[in-house]
């Protein structure tokens, strides 16, 4: 009996601390412009990433997130490059959902309401990254999400926090933080730049092949 | 050696099926209504006006059982009506076409359905005239009680108008989805695809005027009519060699635009012979019909065998291309298929059937 009010105690205590910050994290957000920046140099291919994202949000199997494309430059030379949804500034995915399903938040993640995901799949060719599925368990369509919850409760991404060597950096790009001082201060790609699609996903390193 | 892995994109399967596929023919039911409206405005082709719309409703009504049947939520399909993407917002930028067809599909059924009341009033009056039974009523209840040419001629300004507030919606419809293709979505060969919308409205021409023929032809044996059927072989001839140059042109485009290009359409261009041979048999064949009316079954055919071909390189095949251009996988195509493609067909027909039970498809002039 006391073991029970003692838990029942510390979930109050614990859904008291929480709930504040819930509730304030959209005005936290507010004007914010969340990216990332991967250092490809930095990615050996573990896939600790892609791990962490599977665990995170229940990804199907058979479906990622987030992936590392592999390529062998002429000289033997190995690349990993991590990919997933690049949340674009002018995402081609949105205009052709036909029930708005797919939309932007005012911090510039690009998301899917269930609810009115009819799982047409017209986003799905509509990415030009191959960032996007149907869930087969769900019947909509899944993306990487920079991981909505875990932002809300003030922690980074899945995949940001499992990467050992740091290769993934994540942050408001316009306030004054890591992500933000590379950016500004190193040459940083992006992925197909020629769509136009303004991809918030920057990198540096990144082998010319990959945008061919 | 240079090598490159895409895991996310191998990993991504067939996304729309062959059922769409039906639908894209489907759309020939547009194509149908489009060319009574213009005989109905023009004064021509008035015996085959009836059996146009009646073939074109009947197909055109089915048209989004296609996509319906490869939606992976179906049971939210109503949410296309009742929540459409029609119009910019910062959270919803850009508009989506599908939501736009959905509508202009709702506007223009409704609009072929007033044109065709109005149009069938005093046909059906004229053939109550000579009915018995329930087939009696029925023709008197949608001659909607026009019983003369005088009211008759009030009534052809009202569809004279309504035909054409038609064509602009049924005219979307016949590039669609070559405009989806083309402006949503990021397939290579799709993009890079320039004679996509204009080879697509031709074709589904090939494939309404084939279907019509063929309709025509079975309904009316041993009593064909030069004044309907000479036209619609015209049609057919023109919009079968036009498929056929713009196919071909297409390829010559491929060809000179970039070897990257031309290496990524290479496995479309076998079924793009194909086509061009088929279609050009259907020209020829078409020729022949005008003066051989016996050969019109094999114009149809040969021309559908041309366009199932075109809308499967089109459809499914272009889609094997994966989004980088570099490789093309199998087709994964889950049993059943084949029935499941043929079924939005047979509703097609089968409301074309109940349509040509409710309505009179012969013209009758007054008194005759």
């Amino acid at each position: 009996m006391v073991e029970t009010t003692r838990r029942g105690f510390l979930g109050i205590v614990s859904a008291l601390a929480v709930l504040p910050a819930l509730s304030a994290a959209p005005d936290m957000r507010e004007g914010k412009r969340y990216a990332m920046l991967i250092e490809v140099d930095k990615c050996y291919g573990c896939m600790a990433c892609v791990i962490a994202c599977a665990a995170e949000n229940n990804v199907p199997l058979g479906s990622f997130r987030t992936w590392i494309e592999h390529l062998v430059k002429p000289d033997g030379t190995r690349v990993f490059i991590p990919k997933q949804c690049n949340h674009c500034d002018d995402p081609p995915c949105v205009p052709p959902c036909p029930t708005g399903a797919t939309y932007k938040t005012a911090d510039g993640l690009v998301l899917v309401n269930d609810e009115l995901c009819i799982g047409c799949g017209a986003c799905v060719k509509g990415c030009p990254y191959g960032a996007r599925y149907i869930n087969p368990v769900k019947g909509v369509a899944d993306k990487c999400t920079f991981c909505d919850h875990r932002l809300r409760a003030g922690l980074l991404p899945a995949c940001v926090e499992a990467c050992p060597t740091g290769a993934r950096v994540f942050g408001p790009l316009h306030e004054d933080n890591e992500l933000s001082k590379i950016v500004r201060s190193r040459p940083v790609q992006v992925l197909k730049p020629h769509t136009g699609a303004e991809p918030q996903i920057y990198y540096t390193s990144l082998p010319d092949e990959v945008n061919r | 050696m240079l090598e490159y892995y895409f895991p996310n994109e191998a990993a991504e399967p067939l996304l729309w099926h062959p059922v769409l596929f039906a639908y894209t023919l489907l759309v020939s039911g547009a194509d149908l209504l489009i060319l009574a409206a213009l005989a109905y405005l023009s004064g021509s082709l008035r015996k085959a006006i009836p059996l146009m719309t009646m073939l074109g409703i009947g197909f055109f009504a089915v048209v989004l059982a296609g996509p319906l049947a490869d939606l992976r939520s179906p049971h939210k399909a109503p949410l296309i009506f009742t929540h459409p993407h029609l119009a910019p917002t910062p959270t919803n930028p850009g508009i989506s076409l599908t939501a736009f067809q959905a509508t202009a599909w709702l506007i223009a059924l409704i609009l072929s359905i007033i044109f065709a009341l109005l149009t069938f009033s005093y046909y059906s009056h004229q053939a109550s005239l000579t009915s018995v039974g329930l087939r009696k009523s029925l023709y008197q209840a949608f001659s909607l009680g026009v019983t003369s040419a005088e009211k008759y001629g009030a009534v052809e300004k009202v569809a004279k108008a309504v035909a054409v507030l038609m064509l602009p919606f049924l005219t979307l419809w016949g590039v669609y989805p070559a405009t989806l293709f083309i402006m949503q979505t990021w397939n290579p060969a799709w993009r890079s695809w320039a004679l996509l919308p204009v080879t697509y409205f031709a074709d589904t021409f090939v494939v309404a005027t084939a279907l019509f023929m063929l309709v025509y032809f079975i309904w009316r044996y041993g009593g064909l009519e030069r004044d309907v059927v000479v036209p619609v072989l015209k049609i057919h001839a023109a919009g079968s060699l036009s498929v056929a140059a713009l196919t071909g042109l297409q390829m010559a485009i491929w060809w000179t635009w970039s070897p990257a290009t031309a290496e990524m359409v290479k496995p479309l261009i076998p079924l793009m012979y194909v086509v061009i041979g088929l279609l050009l048999l259907s020209f020829f064949l078409s020729l022949v019909a005008i003066r051989y009316q016996a050969t019109i079954p094999a114009v149809s055919l040969v021309a559908m065998a041309g366009t199932f071909t075109n809308k499967w390189n089109i459809i499914v095949n272009a889609q094997l291309i994966s989004k980088t251009g570099l490789a093309f996988f199998e087709a994964e195509l889950g049993g059943g298929w084949l029935l499941e493609t043929a079924a939005p067909l047979a509703l097609g027909v089968a409301v074309f059937v109940l349509l040509s039970i409710l309505f009179p498809l012969e013209v009758r002039e007054s008194g005759k």
